[in-house]
C-alpha cells in the first residue's frame, strides 16, 4: 500500500522525458541515422537530378536538331537566347504568373483552410467538394476549362454581360488572367488542406484565453490563427512558387503560348524551341536559365521568411 | 524545384536515348524484315492490308510498326538515326524530310524509277514534287491528298442572300450580307493558329502565284518584301477588318470542334479548311453534312497572278526509305503496291483520296463519290499544288511563322512586322 505513494505525481517534465526515451536509446546504441542512410537517396539524386543536369548544362553549348550527333557552338546557343526578346519576357512572365498564383490564392487558402478546420458535418462533406479539382490532372483541368471558356458554346456565350465578345485567349491580359483563375481553381484546394491541418494544431487553450480577454472572432484570427499558420504559410508559398515557375500544361492546352508570344512562359518555350523546334541547344539553354531564376526566388523565400534558421512559434506553448 | 530538374533531365535524357540508339518505337534492320513506319491512327488498317498482300508473294517479309499520336515527328526523329529505324517511314512531304536527307540518311529513289518508270508516271505530278528535295524524288505518294477548299453553310448562305462565291469581291459582299444577317461570316479557329495560316497561304497565291513562296523557301528575303506580298497583306488585312471572323477568333478553337460547330450550328457561313473537313462534319454533325453542308474552292482574285485553278493544303503523305535498308529490292517491290489497284479502292472506301492516275476509275467505290470526285478534278487540274507554309518550312519555322499568322490577324503586327518576322524564318 505504502509504496504506492512515495513518488509524486508525474510532472510534465517527467513525461516529456519518457515519451524521448526511444531516441535516448538510438543514441545510446550509436545508431542514429548516418549518412549511410541518406546514400540510396543522394545516388538517385545524383544520377537523376544532378548528373541531367550538368548534361543539360553541356547540351546549352552545343547545337543539335536531334539527328546525328550534337556539335559545339560555344556561347552560341547564350547570346541568341540571351538577345532574344520572347526569352527575357518569358521570364518575367512566369515571375508574374508565379506572383499571382501566390497571391490569388494565399488569402483563399488560409480562409478556406481555418474555415475548414472547424468539425461541423456540413464541413467535411463541402471540403471533400472542394478537394475534387485537386483530383484531375491538369490535362484534364486545362481541357475542361478550355471548353467551359470557349466564347461561342460556353460561359461568355451566357454571360456577355461580364466576358463582352468572349474573347478572353485573344488578348494578353485576360489570357493570363484564365492562365492564373485555372490553376488557383486547381491547386487552392491543395493548399487549404495544409491550413486545415495547421489551423487543427492550434492549440485550443490560446483561443480559450483569448476568449476570456475578450478578444472578437477578428482579433482571434489575426492574433492566434494567423502567426500561428506562419510556418504553414511559408510552406505553402514555396510549393506555391515552385509549381508557378513549373506550369506548363496549363499554357500547353489553353493558349499554346498566345495570342502570339504574349503567354509564351519560360517552361513552354523551352518545349517549344526543344522539341517543336529541335533546337535542343537552346532549349537546354532555357531551361538552365530557369534552373537559375528558380534557384535564385528560393533563396530569396528562404531568407525572407526566416525558413533557414527552422525557427519554431511553438516553442513553451505546450 | 524537383520538378523543374526533371525536365532537365527529360530534355537530358531525350539526348542519352539518341545517342546510344535506345529510342523506342520502330523495330531493328536486322532481322530479316523490312519495317514500315506509319502514323498510328484508324488509317492503319489499309496499311496493314497492304503489308499482309505484300507478304503473301515477297521472300522479304514486312513488318508495319505504328507510332500513335501527335508527337509522330518528335518520335521519328528520334529513332531515325538509330539502329532501330525502319526501313521505310511516313511523312508529309516537304521541310519535314529535309534534315533527314541533309544528314544523309535517306535514299533517293532515282534508281527504284529508272527499273520501274511507274513509281513516277502513276501519280499526279503536282502532289509528286512536294516530296522532291535538290531535284531528287525521295517520297512515293500513299494515303490521300487534303486541300483546302471553302466550305459552307448552304441555309444560312440562302437565308442571307447569299451564294459559293466565285471571286475575292463576292467573298467580301458575301461578308457584308451574313453579317447583317446576324452571324459570324467565317469562322476560323485561330486559337490553333494553323487555320488562320490557310487564309494565308491562298491569298498569297491568288495575287502573286506559287513563285513567290517558292522563291521565300529557297532563301529569297525579299520575296516577303515585294508589291505582290505587300497586297496580299492588305486584302487579308480587308477582310479581318470587315469583321469577317468576328471579334474572337482567337479564343475559337478547330481541334475541340468549337468552330465546326459553328458552321454546323448555322452561326457561321463559311469555313476555310482541309478535306478532312467533310468527315469531321460527318462525325460531329451526320444530318448538317448530309444535307447543308456546301463546298467551293477559293475564291478568284481578279488581276492576281495566281492561276484560279491552284490549290494549297496537304499534297499528300508519303513513303521514303531510308539509305542504310538491307533489301533495297523487296522495298521497290512494297512501293509498287502505292498505284495498285487494291491499294486505291481500299483508300477510297473509309475516305481517303489517293492521287494515282486509275484513281478515276475507282471514284464510285468511294465513301462519298460526288465529294471525292470534285475533290479528285481539283487536285488533277490544279497547275500548282501548294503544301502547307508550315510543311514546306522547316521544323523549326512553324511556331514562329505561327505566332507571326496570329499577330497580324489580331492586330499586334502591322505590315512591315509580319514582313520582318517571315524574313527570320530559318530555310535551311
Amino acid at each position: 500500500m505504502t509504496t504506492q505513494f512515495t513518488s509524486a505525481p508525474p510532472t510534465a517534465e517527467a513525461t516529456r522525458k519518457a515519451r524521448r526515451r526511444p531516441e535516448d536509446s538510438y543514441a545510446a546504441r550509436g545508431t542514429r541515422p548516418g549518412f549511410l542512410w541518406a546514400l540510396p537517396a543522394t545516388l538517385f539524386f545524383t544520377l537523376f537530378a544532378i548528373a541531367p543536369l550538368i548534361m543539360v548544362a553541356v547540351l546549352s553549348f552545343m547545337s543539335w536538331n536531334g539527328l546525328g550527333s550534337p556539335e559545339f557552338v560555344g556561347t552560341d546557343n547564350w547570346k541568341r537566347i540571351l538577345d532574344d526578346p520572347v526569352m527575357i519576357r518569358s521570364i518575367w512572365l512566369t515571375l508574374l504568373l508565379t506572383a499571382l498564383g501566390v497571391v490569388l490564392q494565399t488569402p483563399l487558402s488560409i480562409v478556406l483552410g481555418v474555415w475548414a478546420a472547424g468539425h461541423q458535418r456540413n464541413r467535411a462533406v463541402l471540403s471533400a467538394v472542394y478537394f475534387i479539382p485537386l483530383l484531375l490532372s491538369a490535362t484534364a483541368v486545362s481541357v475542361l476549362w478550355r471548353a467551359l471558356l470557349d466564347p461561342n458554346f460556353g460561359i461568355p456565350a451566357r454571360m456577355t454581360w461580364l466576358f463582352g465578345d468572349g474573347n478572353l485567349f485573344g488578348e494578353q491580359a485576360t489570357a493570363i488572367g484564365v492562365l492564373a483563375f485555372v490553376s488557383t481553381w486547381q491547386f487552392t484546394p491543395f493548399h487549404t488542406l495544409i491550413y486545415q491541418g495547421a489551423a487543427r494544431a492550434i492549440p485550443p487553450v490560446l483561443y480559450q484565453a483569448a476568449e476570456i480577454d475578450g478578444a472578437g472572432r477578428f482579433r482571434q484570427f489575426f492574433h492566434i490563427t494567423l502567426p500561428q499558420l506562419r510556418n504553414s504559410v511559408v510552406t505553402s508559398m514555396i510549393l506555391m512558387i515552385v509549381g508557378g515557375l513549373t506550369t506548363f500544361e496549363t499554357v500547353l492546352i489553353l493558349t499554346q503560348g498566345g495570342p502570339g508570344t504574349d503567354t509564351t512562359i519560360s517552361a513552354y518555350y523551352m518545349y517549344q524551341k526543344a522539341f517543336k523546334g529541335f533546337d535542343f541547344g537552346a532549349g537546354a539553354a532555357i531551361a538552365l536559365c530557369l534552373v537559375i531564376a528558380a534557384t535564385i526566388v528560393s533563396l530569396i523565400v528562404v531568407r525572407v521568411s526566416g525558413y533557414d534558421k527552422m525557427r519554431s512559434d511553438m516553442e513553451g506553448v505546450s | 524545384m524537383s520538378r523543374m530538374v526533371a525536365g532537365g533531365a527529360t530534355l537530358a535524357l531525350a539526348a542519352t536515348l539518341a545517342a546510344c540508339g535506345s529510342g523506342s518505337g520502330g523495330g531493328s534492320s536486322n532481322d530479316g524484315k523490312i519495317h514500315v513506319l506509319v502514323y498510328g491512327d484508324s488509317g492503319n488498317k489499309i496499311e496493314k492490308q497492304i503489308v499482309d498482300t505484300f507478304n503473301k508473294t515477297s521472300k522479304v517479309k514486312a513488318v508495319l510498326d505504328t507510332i500513335p499520336g501527335a508527337d509522330y515527328q518528335q518520335k521519328l526523329q528520334t529513332i531515325i538515326s538509330t539502329p532501330q529505324a525502319p526501313d521505310i517511314f511516313f511523312h508529309w512531304g516537304g521541310g519535314s524530310i529535309k534534315p533527314f536527307v541533309k544528314a544523309g540518311l535517306l535514299m533517293p529513289l532515282d534508281d527504284f524509277i529508272k527499273k520501274d518508270p511507274n513509281l513516277d508516271d502513276k501519280f499526279l505530278p503536282t502532289v509528286y514534287n512536294s516530296s522532291v528535295v535538290d531535284g531528287k524524288p525521295y517520297g512515293i505518294p500513299m494515303r490521300g491528298t487534303q486541300p483546302v477548299l471553302l466550305f459552307s453553310n448552304k441555309d444560312v448562305l440562302d437565308k442571307a442572300g447569299v451564294k459559293q462565291p466565285g471571286t475575292w469581291d463576292e467573298l467580301l459582299d458575301a461578308v457584308n450580307k451574313l453579317k447583317s444577317s446576324g452571324v459570324t461570316p467565317i469562322a476560323l479557329g485561330g486559337g490553333d493558329q494553323w487555320p488562320t495560316l490557310m487564309w494565308f497561304e491562298y491569298v498569297y497565291d491568288r495575287v502573286a502565284g506559287p513563285g513567290l513562296f517558292e522563291k521565300a523557301l529557297k532563301g529569297d528575303k525579299d520575296a516577303w518584301a515585294s508589291a505582290d506580298s505587300k497586297k496580299a497583306l492588305g486584302m487579308l488585312k480587308q477582310l479581318v477588318d470587315a469583321g469577317a471572323f468576328g471579334k474572337n477568333y482567337d479564343s475559337v478553337k478547330y481541334t475541340n470542334g468549337s468552330s465546326p460547330a459553328l458552321v454546323a450550328q448555322g452561326k457561321a457561313g463559311f469555313e476555310l479548311m482541309g478535306s478532312w473537313y467533310y468527315s469531321q462534319q460527318q462525325t460531329d454533325a451526320k444530318d448538317f453534312a448530309a444535307k447543308g453542308l456546301g463546298y467551293g474552292t477559293f475564291p478568284t482574285i481578279p488581276g492576281g497572278k495566281g492561276d484560279a485553278s491552284n490549290v494549297v493544303g496537304n499534297t499528300n503523305n508519303f513513303y521514303s526509305v531510308l539509305k542504310k535498308t538491307k533489301h533495297p529490292e523487296a522495298v521497290a517491290e512494297f512501293l509498287k503496291l502505292m498505284y495498285s489497284d487494291e491499294f486505291v479502292k481500299a483508300q477510297l472506301s473509309i475516305g481517303n483520296l489517293p492521287t494515282t492516275t486509275n484513281t478515276p476509275q475507282f471514284l464510285d467505290e468511294s465513301a462519298s463519290p460526288e465529294y471525292s470526285r470534285f475533290q479528285y478534278d481539283l487536285v488533277a487540274k490544279a497547275k500548282s499544288f501548294q503544301l502547307s507554309w508550315d510543311q514546306a518550312y522547316p521544323q523549326t519555322a512553324a511556331t514562329p511563322m505561327h505566332q507571326a499568322v496570329q499577330q497580324f490577324f489580331n492586330g499586334q503586327l502591322d505590315e512591315d512586322g509580319f514582313i520582318q518576322a517571315m524574313q527570320a524564318l530559318p530555310t535551311e
